[in-house]
């Protein structure tokens, strides 16, 4: 019998959404698997294990974000499959969910095949792709969204646009719903945001930009969840940015009653949950997204909302763009700003140091959510859970970690991010997929050592 | 206060704008470009005149005839006109914050020539000489501004000049043209919002009427009635107080925004006046711009 490799972790505060046990414990990783748990004990790890001593830090499930822009194909000067993945690693993410706004669009089944290839070719963090719901996202016919599903498309999605048709948009969802799969709608009606750039308010009128006001939001998420009434499928809004949406999730999922509130959900941005439009005065590109950054109200609604569990998904909306594309004026140049290196810190900020919600919860909202949404589990045994048999992706945290964000050290081939400079708490110390480090803070200062695989002793 | 500062040396400027004396030639030898990535004609003109006036030499860039068309940025062309030695770049473009963009990247002097919906700073300047002439100190005085305010650059200057001068500011149009926030605009209290024109008009000491700015799709924010409810007609030119002035920034959309004996009545319209006004303006604003590069240069 050849030897598999052996991580034992010691003194760990080990939190599992699943089983929502949260104790200070040992975990036993043997090969690809979780071998062991034992909550408040001891395992019985081989003489050959490789010790890691915790030190107390959380160790939980490999976190997943559902929402990353990995630019590949087409977007290559800024990410690739292999450094936005790597970027995901250093961030704690073992796993992420690309979206299919690349060049080509992620709209057949080759395209999806294409980024399973490139992804176990190239990725450090696991790869899953997010299709395209209509032919290049155009929202006028549908996509071959059955032999996508069937090439490994988790979920679909037109992010970057909303499904504008009514007859469209019903189509979608009854195809996804006898996919299984969700459907991840970009909640933007274009005819209110037309040319929008920021939120609507004083900002965008003393700069003399055009609006692009919550109603674009609320209107086409109103409309689906209207839709999706009779059809059942499982409905996702993405990166929710205003108060009122917050509001329309709460009493959607009231609506429909607690058996069927889980088929309704909504995601959080760290972005949307720490910044306001006023991080756009001086035509600041670096705070141009879309959907846009609002007001202290919308903040407050949306921590409201992910407080009493309307919000149960958490996503990063990772969205690399140049330097140059960045320094370009504010009307051209592109949304969006990356975030995986530093998420977990900012929701740590934004949600567990305000007392939003507390450790376990976020863990919960960054592992077994997003793995539901996306039915991840069909795919690979416990993932986004701790379960001994199941899939060895986990994440060790230090929550007392203070450090400061540069984005210059990250890992993802872009800088495009607002955070960089802030004096943040919490940090991914190690990430395991499979059982392999994929990164390891605690080995070496330089991130690219940090971030090299490493066999046990 | 540095506005009423320029606006006296404006003042000051004005007979030789107009060509009624010789203007001192200070800035011979100085080089200005007029970079125009957006139609113009009396702001460009402008600029040139009071660049001539002052004897510095001019040189024009528009968008057509230039790379911009071939996709070249504002940035690059700015600095490639640079390059070429010039003192100071004039810069109007349909681009919000696009000179202030321009201006990060170059080490000579920028004029603002009209960014986008965000701020013609001239224009603005123009205004408030041309009311003050007539009006004298503005604290306290009633000025309409009618109309498309959502797409308007004029709007926002000129209601931060009038703010700033103590003036109140009344923004009249459909809801569909007034943006959201503009109360806030500036940090003055003194802007007020009227979706009827008619009970203003007999109240203020000025109405400034806008064009309606189809490039910029304010066509789906108006109605086929906008002449009925914002219109300057003459029914409404006679209700105003006697003394109040009539001002347009141009073009004019005439029969829609204002009517033909309106923009043209003797007694109130101020329309023709604005233009000289702005020769002026913009000779004070070359001078000054030219004075702060020297002062800039000379502390390094």
């Amino acid at each position: 019998m050849t030897t598999e490799r052996a991580l034992h972790f010691r003194g760990g505060r080990i939190i599992d959404p699943l089983t929502k046990r949260d104790e200070t414990g040992e975990l036993l990783v043997v090969g690809e698997c979780i071998q062991a748990i034992a909550y408040g004990g001891k395992v019985n790890a081989p003489s050959h294990a490789q010790v890691i001593d915790c030190g107390g830090a959380i160790l939980c499930p490999g976190l997943i974000d559902p929402h990353v822009h990995l630019r590949e194909p087409g977007g290559e000067a800024k990410e690739t499959i292999a450094t936005g993945t790597r970027s995901a690693a250093a961030g704690g993410f073992t796993t992420v969910c690309c979206m299919p706004n690349t060049n080509p669009c992620l709209d057949t089944a080759m395209a999806v095949r294409f980024v399973e290839g490139r992804a176990a070719d190239a990725a450090s963090a696991r790869v899953f792709v997010v299709g395209a719901a209509t032919v290049g996202r155009k929202g006028d016919q549908l996509a071959p969204m059955a032999s996508m599903a069937h090439a490994g498309a988790v979920a679909f999605s037109d992010d970057g646009d909303g499904i504008a048709s009514g007859g469209m948009m019903r189509r979608v969802l009854e195809v996804c719903k006898t996919l299984d799969r969700a459907f991840m709608q970009h909640c933007q009606d274009a005819s209110l945001s037309e040319g929008g750039l920021i939120n609507e308010g004083p900002v965008a009128t003393r700069l003399g930009l055009l609006p692009w006001p919550r109603d674009a939001e609320e209107v086409m998420f109103e409309r689906d969840l209207r839709l999706n009434t009779r059809i059942d499928a499982r409905y996702h809004a993405q990166h929710l940015s205003s108060g009122g949406s917050a509001r329309i999730l709460r009493e959607a999922r009231a609506r429909v009653g607690s058996d069927r509130a889980h088929r309704i959900s909504g995601e959080a941005a760290p972005h949307h949950l720490l910044l306001t439009c006023d991080a756009c005065d001086g035509y600041n590109t670096g705070a141009k997204m879309n959907p846009p950054l609002r007001t202290q109200w919308d903040i407050n609604e949306l921590k409201l909302a992910i407080a009493d569990g309307t919000i149960d998904v958490l996503a990063t909306d990772h969205a690399p763009h140049t330097i140059a594309e960045k320094a370009r004026d504010f009307a051209s140049a592109p949304f969006g700003i990356i975030g995986l290196e530093c998420a977990l810190a900012l929701y740590a900020k934004a949600l567990v140091e305000d007392g939003v919600i507390d450790w376990p919860r976020l863990i919960q909202l960054l592992t077994l959510a997003p793995a539901r949404l996306c039915g991840l589990a069909s795919r690979v045994d416990g993932i986004g859970t701790l379960t001994v048999g199941g899939v060895a992706d986990l994440t060790l945290i230090d929550p007392e970690n203070s450090w400061t964000i540069r984005a210059d050290a990250f890992q993802s081939k872009s800088r495009n991010c607002p955070f960089d400079g802030w004096n943040v708490r919490a940090k991914p110390v190690m990430t395991v997929r499979a059982g392999e480090i994929l990164f390891d803070a605690t080995c070496a200062t330089n991130p690219s050592q940090a971030l090299r695989a490493h066999a046990p002793r | 206060m540095q506005l009423t500062g320029l606006l006296d040396h404006a003042e000051r400027l004005l007979p030789s704008a107009v060509g009624d004396t010789p203007a001192e030639r200070v800035l011979a030898g100085k080089l200005i470009a007029n970079l125009f990535f957006e139609d113009s004609t009396r702001t460009r003109v402008s600029f040139e005149i009071a660049a001539r006036r002052l004897g510095a030499d001019v040189v024009n860039l528009g968008a057509s005839g230039s790379s911009a068309s071939k996709g070249e940025s504002l940035v690059d062309t700015a600095r490639n006109i640079e390059a070429m030695g010039v003192d100071v770049l004039v810069v109007r473009c349909a681009i919000s914050g696009g000179a202030a963009l321009v201006a990060d990247n170059v080490k000579c002097a920028v004029v603002n020539a009209g960014d986008g919906r965000h701020e013609h700073p001239t224009q603005g300047l123009l205004d408030l000489l041309t009311l003050r002439r007539h009006l004298g100190d503005l604290r306290g005085k009633r000025v309409a501004i009618v109309g498309d305010i959502a797409n308007s650059r004029v709007a926002r200057s000129t209601t931060h000049g009038l703010a700033a001068l103590g003036a109140h500011v009344v923004a009249v149009g459909p809801p569909s043209l007034i943006p959201s926030g503009w109360r806030n605009l500036t940090c003055c209290e003194n802007i007020t919002i009227s979706h009827d024109l008619d009970p203003i008009v007999g109240e203020v000491d000025a109405i400034i009427t806008l064009r309606i700015q189809m490039e910029r799709a304010a066509g789906q924010g108006i109605a086929s009635d906008y002449r009925f409810a914002y219109g300057l007609t003459e029914s409404r030119r006679a209700r105003l107080r006697s003394g109040a002035l009539i001002l347009h920034p141009g073009p004019m959309n005439r029969g829609v925004e204002i009517d033909d004996a309106v923009a043209d009545d003797a007694l109130s319209s101020v329309i023709f006046e604005q233009v000289s006004a702005g020769v002026a303006v913009r000779m004070a604003v070359l001078l000054q711009a030219c004075t702060a590069v020297a002062k800039d240069t000379q502390s390094h």
